[in-house]
């Protein structure tokens, strides 16, 4: 009897000890990297990662990225308090007084977007690099060609961050070394002149089927960009070079969105509108479509009044943060039809289709202006209890300052609702970056092909009455025109502190209520404090230590 | 629905009555009487526990000491009380048996139970404390925690949604270990490990032991860094067949209401243009005045000795201090038991359910704090009948949302367990244990057309959302366990093999967009949303193994000298595959030196006994698959012509992930003084928890994310507790008892760095907008855990703007100060914990109080930050904005001026029962008693409540928006018959 007890004990004991002792990870929701690669799709989803990732850092998309400390900084766009609102830290202000420090989220947040999607190329380029095409339907020269945009996507990436912080670790391998140094500027400029070089083109040439893809033209427009600078970036000017890689992209031989080659919009809504992926004046953007893959380039965060989003019949909300500089829209004539095309300064009424009863057709105020129509003034000073004078970056109100309406969405019942793409290279850069070179190739006075191709380009701001006034002449387009001109036409578009460095204004002008803030060292952004922790190698910026 | 609840409640009770007088009970037994009295002042003793050994029939003693008992089988009766030897006499032929007890060395034979098996309390050689139902805190609990809140030194339990009848409770062992992992320690549920509370019934519980130490904890491995919770729910048993009927009904009424400016105060203060000609108390309107909780279980148990039952079942209807804010529950238990194969072979299977419908609409912190934000002089509603939304910003009107939506949650959970032991061998037995928890719920949503979402962001057209959720835990263990003596040695030993694998799969879709109210949730399909491509659908499944073995080994020698050693090792599918398997090893040792010829007897001292303990525990208690190299989405990009999500890696991987690891030291005494009459224990430890998981940072480039999910830092605690027990009067008719604890706790930050990777410092808490006030709470290598971290408030300037003290002592407006003036000021970990427990019975009658407090701590209290400010105009504003802050001019600033001293000691409960001495053959037991929670609160704090959430990384921040906190008065009835 005994026996059998233990027996019956045993096994049943036996039943539990063999059982399982594996303990893999079934991985239900998201996908092992082994896994993925499977077909073209699966490819692409990999290659197309970085591009959705530059919707943090590239656009102003709520974070502190490229765009955010390129306007903040400079003589344009600000941040200010508003009452209650906005102070946020001193960070703002920071960036507008030049005054930030190495242990800055404003130094962290855009090296740590940056080099996070940098990082993404890399990984692509090492997966891809394992895997033998063939045997997932696709071929060696799709593998080349992936390859291709890949690494000048990569050049990108560093050559916006070698416009922030100068002198950066290049690192092409996932983990690989452990804690690089970090090269200085001209080195940096180098390694990205070469891999666009050897890159650009391999790229096939714009098409409407590319939108939002890294193609020859988008190769030629940084090349342009990258020797337009070369003078403040590698101590050695490459004006001919930057003039030949404009010609690229003008002549056509770099495609376009529609058509043979790219021309310029006569509306100056066209490039930013709902529709503008099949702009033929844009050359490189991130694409969106809110309506069918339900991803959007989220601007109303940073740039719209809370209250703003009933402008327009939208449906998502602002935070009251970013506005136009009193001296920045005055910089702008009356005549000028960016100005009011560009900027929001009335009370507008709301949209017909917002309204909930008939006598809510006007929007209002939440804060100062409580109950009271919202009108934006261009003024960021405390209106509502008499103050006077230029105000100050804590003296805002809820309606301080004009707004952001360069990029509109369309109201919410449309079909193409909130589909903008978020522009990066658009022809008319490509006509200033020519004009430019010509220009300071002839010893910074313009030549009269430097004058047409910003005239080509200033024409469509202005009536055809008020144009033979407004035109420039080579008298009238000195270097200090060029710049304001510059800033007129592509304020919002985050390129706003690389131009006034390269004019050598950056840290010499005062604007608005900012005085020279006179040091280099402005010039770059400090190497993140965190990272001179973690890295050992790791150089502090000039001015930084 | 309030009219069918009050009839309801009627019913039921006017049944119980019924059931009272008209219940039967019949047997052919003879019956024993007598009385029993104290052995040394022979008065008599109420309440003792009188049983038919080897049986379960038993009853207990009257107020006057007397007790009668049916008995058909047995030839021994055992006499037991607390405080008192337990006794056993044999039963004569005659009928009466008297007895006379002695005071005892407290409990020292109660059973422990200390995980996959039970050990006498005077075995135990580690810190653990073990509280049976009697002492459970009287009256209402909405936890089961609830029910040992302020019983157990060190463990720390804050309910931190108040009464809310659909939160929980916040718990916490000898301060916080982890960075990442799980906060509250293990719960195990009649063996089962992480059991749901949502199963137990306060009257199904009979013990709640709890593990402090590590050199107990051991035993559950990489789960038990934050202590262990041993739950054992009441079994059958043999005897005369019971019933037991219990019931309570419940009021929660507001203990302090904050204090905002009135209508005509807001127009006399606020920015012209603001009054809207109405005077709403809107705070008001969201309270359920009326609010009633009631509770209904009614228990059987019975059975032979070699198979017996129990089986309960219970109707709850909770209903919150806010409006739209209940949940409605029932369920039950079941627990079978044989014995058989001659007593060899053992069978004990558990059933238990609970189905509960939650409103969950109400109660919300926002809608709080629109109550107090909103401009008093707006009215509900327009004239023209619709809702009346202000347009401050992030303002909306908190009346209109609860008539307007509707977020409702219905939730099952079922256990199934059982278990067969087999004695194969004298003291050798081989037992396996199978166990299935499945948790489910359905969340429905729907926002009216006419509501402000809708309108808002819906374009007017509804918004509905179905959510659910189903957890489903799967368990097996065996276990050999051999028992012996050897002359003077005695040996408990185990062994055994544990296997769990838990899936957690969601499903939730939503759309808006419907022509009509009509459908709600119920036709989700019929929205416009889901034809523009704008409705969302979401899915997710989630797994986890865990595989364990492991083995205790107890000795005694000489019924003095104690020795424990423990070992688990155990795998979790969620560490590296470098690291895939620990080793968690414990000893402790127990000398009770009251044993010693040299104590022996000794006029003073009973009993004292000294231990100590080191014990490795672990804390895998963190999201899955996070040592693999995943893909994730990253929003939809063009791909030749089509959309379709773009995929990277989602992190760094780490093979070398693995568990968090604490090492405990425990040195304690357990005393016995002066006949018994003063007992107690005190414990001091030292625990370091290393390779805390965190999100550390790590060089960027070369990695593609800036941080790594990795094992870096180290956080130390240590403190003391103390366990007293008095009896200062013990008479015939009265008696006194007092139970105090205490402790005293420190938590440092030792390390977040090593070669590779670091973390400057962490924050937390981060303070609501507008302003982007930062986090309130730093922690640094080397600091403590829980300081406030900010500005150090100087005055006012003349124009009432603020000024804070730079480094260097000079007084600057804000804007001036950087990062480095901020500096340390303040910390909201309490330092003490204390309780203190009066009990008094008098007869029939007994009362006890309760007090419980926390001490050294601060609390920011944001309350004041943002709403006593003018700059909160034009939204309501607390009355000390004019008054207490009245020179302030200026915006909310994050500073020590909003740091209050936050100590306390609260009147939590008091409770007054009696007991009926009925002569009925009927009924055996009949208690009434009244209870009051949080009744008193004695503090110097401003604010509403100083016990705020202290377990945790953030603590000791009172929110803008909170659940009101509430006095709670309870009248129930216990019947037994």
């Amino acid at each position: 009897m005994q026996k059998k007890y233990i027996v019956a004990g045993l096994a049943s004991l036996m039943l539990g000890m063999s059982a399982c002792t594996n303990l893999e990870e079934t991985v239900y929701s998201e996908i092992p990297a082994q896994n993925f690669y499977k077909n073209r799709t699966e490819v692409m989803a990999a290659v197309l990662r970085p591009f959705t990732h530059a919707n943090a850092w590239a656009a102003p998309t709520g974070q502190v990225g490229f765009w955010r400390v390129s306007e903040l900084s400079a003589d344009q766009l600000a941040w200010p308090q508003k009452g209650r609102h906005g102070f946020d830290g001193g960070d703002w202000i920071r960036l507008h007084n030049h005054a930030w420090i190495a242990n800055d989220n404003n130094a962290w947040n855009p090296w740590r977007l940056m080099f996070w999607g940098m990082g993404f190329c890399n990984n692509t380029i090492k997966d891809l690099s394992a895997i033998d095409f063939k045997t997932i339907g696709m071929t060696d020269e799709d593998k080349a060609a992936i390859i291709a945009e890949t690494k000048v996507l990569r050049a990108w990436h560093y050559l916006k961050l070698m416009d922030l912080y100068g002198n950066i670790p290049i690192v092409t391998e996932v983990g690989v070394p452990v804690s690089p140094v970090n090269a200085p500027r001209a080195e940096v400029w180098a390694f990205i002149e070469k891999e666009l070089k050897e890159n650009v083109d391999l790229l096939p040439p714009l098409s409407p089927a590319l939108v939002g893809r890294v193609t020859r033209a988008a190769g030629y427009a940084m090349l342009a960009e990258l020797y337009l600078n070369a003078e403040k970036w590698a101590d050695t000017p490459k004006w001919d070079e930057c003039i030949a890689a404009c010609n690229k992209i003008l002549d056509g031989s770099c495609g376009s969105l529609s058509g043979a080659a790219p021309r310029l919009e006569t509306d100056l809504l066209k490039p930013f509108d709902n529709l503008n992926h099949t702009s033929p004046e844009n050359l490189f953007q991130i694409t969106y479509d809110y309506t069918v893959g339900n991803f959007r380039f989220g601007w109303n965060g940073d740039l719209w009044h809370y209250e703003q989003k009933k402008l327009y019949n939208a449906n998502f909300n602002g935070n009251n943060g970013i506005v136009v500089i009193p001296t920045a829209f005055d910089a702008f004539s009356d005549k000028d039809l960016r100005k009011k095309t560009w900027m929001l300064i009335d009370t507008a009424k709301i949209d017909v289709a917002f309204r909930t009863n008939f006598n809510d057709s006007i929007v209002k105020g939440t804060e100062e202006y409580a109950g009271r129509p919202l009108v934006f003034v261009k003024e960021i000073r405390r209106n509502s209890e008499g103050e006077a004078g230029e105000g100050g970056m804590t003296r805002g109100e809820e309606n301080s300052g004009a707004r952001f309406n360069k990029y509109r969405p369309g109201p919410q019942t449309s079909n193409v609702y909130w589909n903008n793409d978020f522009v990066l290279y658009r022809l008319a850069e490509i006509y200033f970056n020519k004009a430019e070179a010509l220009t300071r190739k002839n010893g910074g006075t313009a030549t009269q092909e430097a004058v047409d191709l910003v005239n080509e380009v200033r024409k469509r701001a202005f009536s055809a009455t008020d144009w033979p006034t407004e035109a420039y002449t080579v008298a009238k387009l000195t270097l200090d025109e060029f710049l304001a001109e510059r800033g007129r036409e592509f304020i919002f578009e985050g390129k706003r502190r690389t131009d006034m460095i390269r004019f050598g204004k950056f840290t010499t002008a005062s604007w608005w209520d900012h005085p020279a803030s006179g040091q280099d060292k402005w010039e770059l952004f400090p190497i993140p404090y965190n990272q001179m922790i973690l890295n050992k190698n790791l150089k502090q910026n000039p001015g930084y230590e | 629905m309030k009219k069918t609840s009050t009839f309801f409640m009627r019913v039921s009770w006017l049944g119980a009555l019924l059931l009272l007088t008209a219940s039967l009970a019949y047997s052919q037994s003879r019956t024993i009487r007598g009385t029993v009295k104290d052995a040394k002042d022979q008065s008599p003793l109420p309440g003792v526990t009188v049983r038919v050994v080897g049986t379960s029939t038993g009853t207990q003693t009257g107020g006057d000491g007397t007790y009668s008992l049916n008995i058909t089988t047995g030839a021994q009766l055992e006499f037991s009380y607390i405080g008192y030897e337990t006794l056993t006499i044999a039963i004569g032929s005659g009928n009466t048996v008297n007895a006379s007890l002695a005071l005892s060395s407290r409990t020292l034979e109660d059973v422990v139970v200390v995980g996959y098996g039970t050990l006498k309390k005077k075995e135990v050689t580690s810190a653990v404390t073990s509280i049976k139902a009697e002492n459970f805190n009287p009256g209402v609990a909405r936890s089961p925690m609830d029910l040992v809140q302020g019983k157990v030194p060190g463990l720390s339990i804050t309910r931190v949604s108040g009464n809310n009848p659909n939160a929980g409770a916040s718990v916490q062992m000898r301060g916080i270990t982890t960075l990442s992992g799980s906060i509250g320690p293990l719960i195990v549920i009649d063996g089962v490990p992480g059991g749901n509370l949502d199963l137990l019934q306060q009257e199904d519980i009979a013990s709640i032991d709890v593990l402090r130490d590590g050199s107990a904890a051991a035993i559950y491995g990489t789960r038990a860094n934050g202590g262990v919770i041993l739950v054992t729910t009441k079994k059958g048993r043999s005897g005369e067949p019971q019933f037991n009927f219990s019931s309570y009904l419940q009021r929660d009424a507001i203990a302090k209401k904050p204090r905002f400016l009135n209508a005509e105060e807001f127009k006399a203060n606020a920015p012209a243009g603001n009054d809207l000609g109405g005077s709403t108390d809107i705070y008001d309107l969201l309270i359920n005045k009326k609010n009633l909780s009631q509770y209904y279980t009614l228990s059987a148990t019975g059975g032979t000795d070699k198979s017996n039952y129990r089986v309960a079942g219970y109707y709850n209807e909770g209903e919150g201090i806010a409006k739209r804010n209940s949940r409605k529950q029932y369920g039950g238990r079941l627990n079978v038991n044989q014995t058989g194969l001659q007593g060899k072979m053992t069978l004990q299977a558990n059933l238990a359910a609970n189905f509960n419908k939650a409103d969950l609409l109400g109660g919300s912190n926002g809608d709080f704090e629109q109550a107090v934000q909103r401009n008093p002089t707006a009215p509900v509603k327009k004239p023209d009948g619709t809702y009346l939304e202000t347009t401050g910003f992030n303002n909306f009107n908190p009346v209109a949302r609860q008539e307007q939506e509707l977020s409702e949650r219905d939730q099952q959970t079922i256990q199934g367990d059982g278990k067969v032991t087999v004695e194969v061998y004298k003291g050798l037995r081989v037992s396996a244990f199978g166990a299935v928890v499945r948790n489910t719920w359905n969340d429905r949503q729907y926002r009216l057309r006419a509501s402000r979402s809708s309108q808002q962001d819906y374009q007017g057209g509804g918004y509905a959302y179905k959510g659910n959720r189903v957890e489903l835990d799967k368990t097996f263990e065996s276990v050999i366990d051999y028992n012996n003596n050897f002359g003077e040695h005695g040996i408990t030993a185990l062994a055994g093999y544990s296997y769990q694998y838990s899936t957690i799969e969601t499903y939730s879709a939503n759309n808006a967009g419907f022509l009509t109210d009509a459908f709600q949730d119920w036709n989700l399909g019929n929205g416009l949303y889901r034809t523009l491509g704008r409705a969302g659908m979401a899915s997710n499944k989630v797994d986890n193994t865990l595989v364990a073995f492991f083995g205790r080994v107890n000795y005694t020698f000489r019924q003095r000298y104690f020795a424990q050693a423990i070992l688990r090792h155990e795998g979790s599918s969620r560490f590296g595959a470098n690291h895939k398997w620990a080793d968690f090893p414990a000893f402790s040792a127990g000398w009770t030196i009251s044993e010693e010829d040299f104590l022996k007897g000794h006029r003073v001292i009973n009993q004292l006994k000294l231990r100590a303990g080191y014990g490795v525990t672990g804390n895998q208690g963190f999201a899955n698959y996070q040592s693999l190299i995943l893909l994730s989405t990253g929003g939809a990009y063009l791909q030749n012509g089509s959309w379709f999500e773009t995929y990277g890696p989602s992190r760094n991987p780490n093979p070398d992930l693995r568990w968090e690891k604490k090492k405990e030291w425990n040195i304690g005494v357990d005393f016995s003084l002066w006949g018994n009459r003063l007992a107690g224990s005190f414990d001091v430890y030292q625990r370091k928890t290393e390779d805390l998981l965190a999100n550390y940072d790590t060089q960027l480039p070369p990695f593609v994310t800036s941080q790594i999910f990795t094992n870096v830092g180290t956080i130390s605690n240590k403190g003391f507790e103390i366990v007293l027990n008095a009896v200062p009067v013990q008479t015939k008719n009265f008696s006194y008892n007092i139970d105090v604890t205490f402790n005293r706790q420190q938590n440092e930050m030792t390390s977040i760095t090593n070669d590779q990777y670091r973390l400057e410092k962490l924050e937390f808490g981060g303070l609501p907008s507008p302003g982007a006030l930062g986090n309130a709470i730093r922690v640094v290598e080397g600091g403590a855990l829980g300081n406030f971290f900010g500005k150090r408030f100087a005055g006012f300037d003349d124009n009432g703007k603020w000024l804070f003290y730079k480094k260097d002592g000079s007084k600057v407006p804000a804007g001036q100060i950087t990062q480095d003036d901020l500096t340390v000021i303040g910390n909201g970990v309490p330092k003490m914990m204390f309780s203190w427990n009066n009990v008094f019975r008098y007869k029939n009658w007994d009362l006890s109080l309760f007090f419980r407090g926390k001490l050294g701590y601060d609390i920011l209290n944001l309350q004041e930050l943002y709403f006593g400010n003018k700059a909160w105009f034009p939204n309501n504003v607390l009355q000390s904005a004019i008054t207490k802050h009245k020179a302030l001019n200026d915006v909310p600033q994050y500073s020590d001026y909003y740091l209050e001293k936050g100590g306390f000691m609260k009147l939590d409960n008091i409770a007054l029962g009696y007991n009926f001495k009925l002569k009925s053959s009927y009924v055996r037991s009949l208690r009434i008693y009244a209870a009051g929670r949080n009744v008193l609160t004695f503090t110097k704090y401003s604010g509403l409540d100083p016990e705020l959430e202290d377990n945790g990384l953030t603590t000791g921040i009172d929110g803008r928006g909170f659940y009101p906190r509430t006095q709670s008065y309870t009248i129930g009835l216990n019947l037994g018959f």
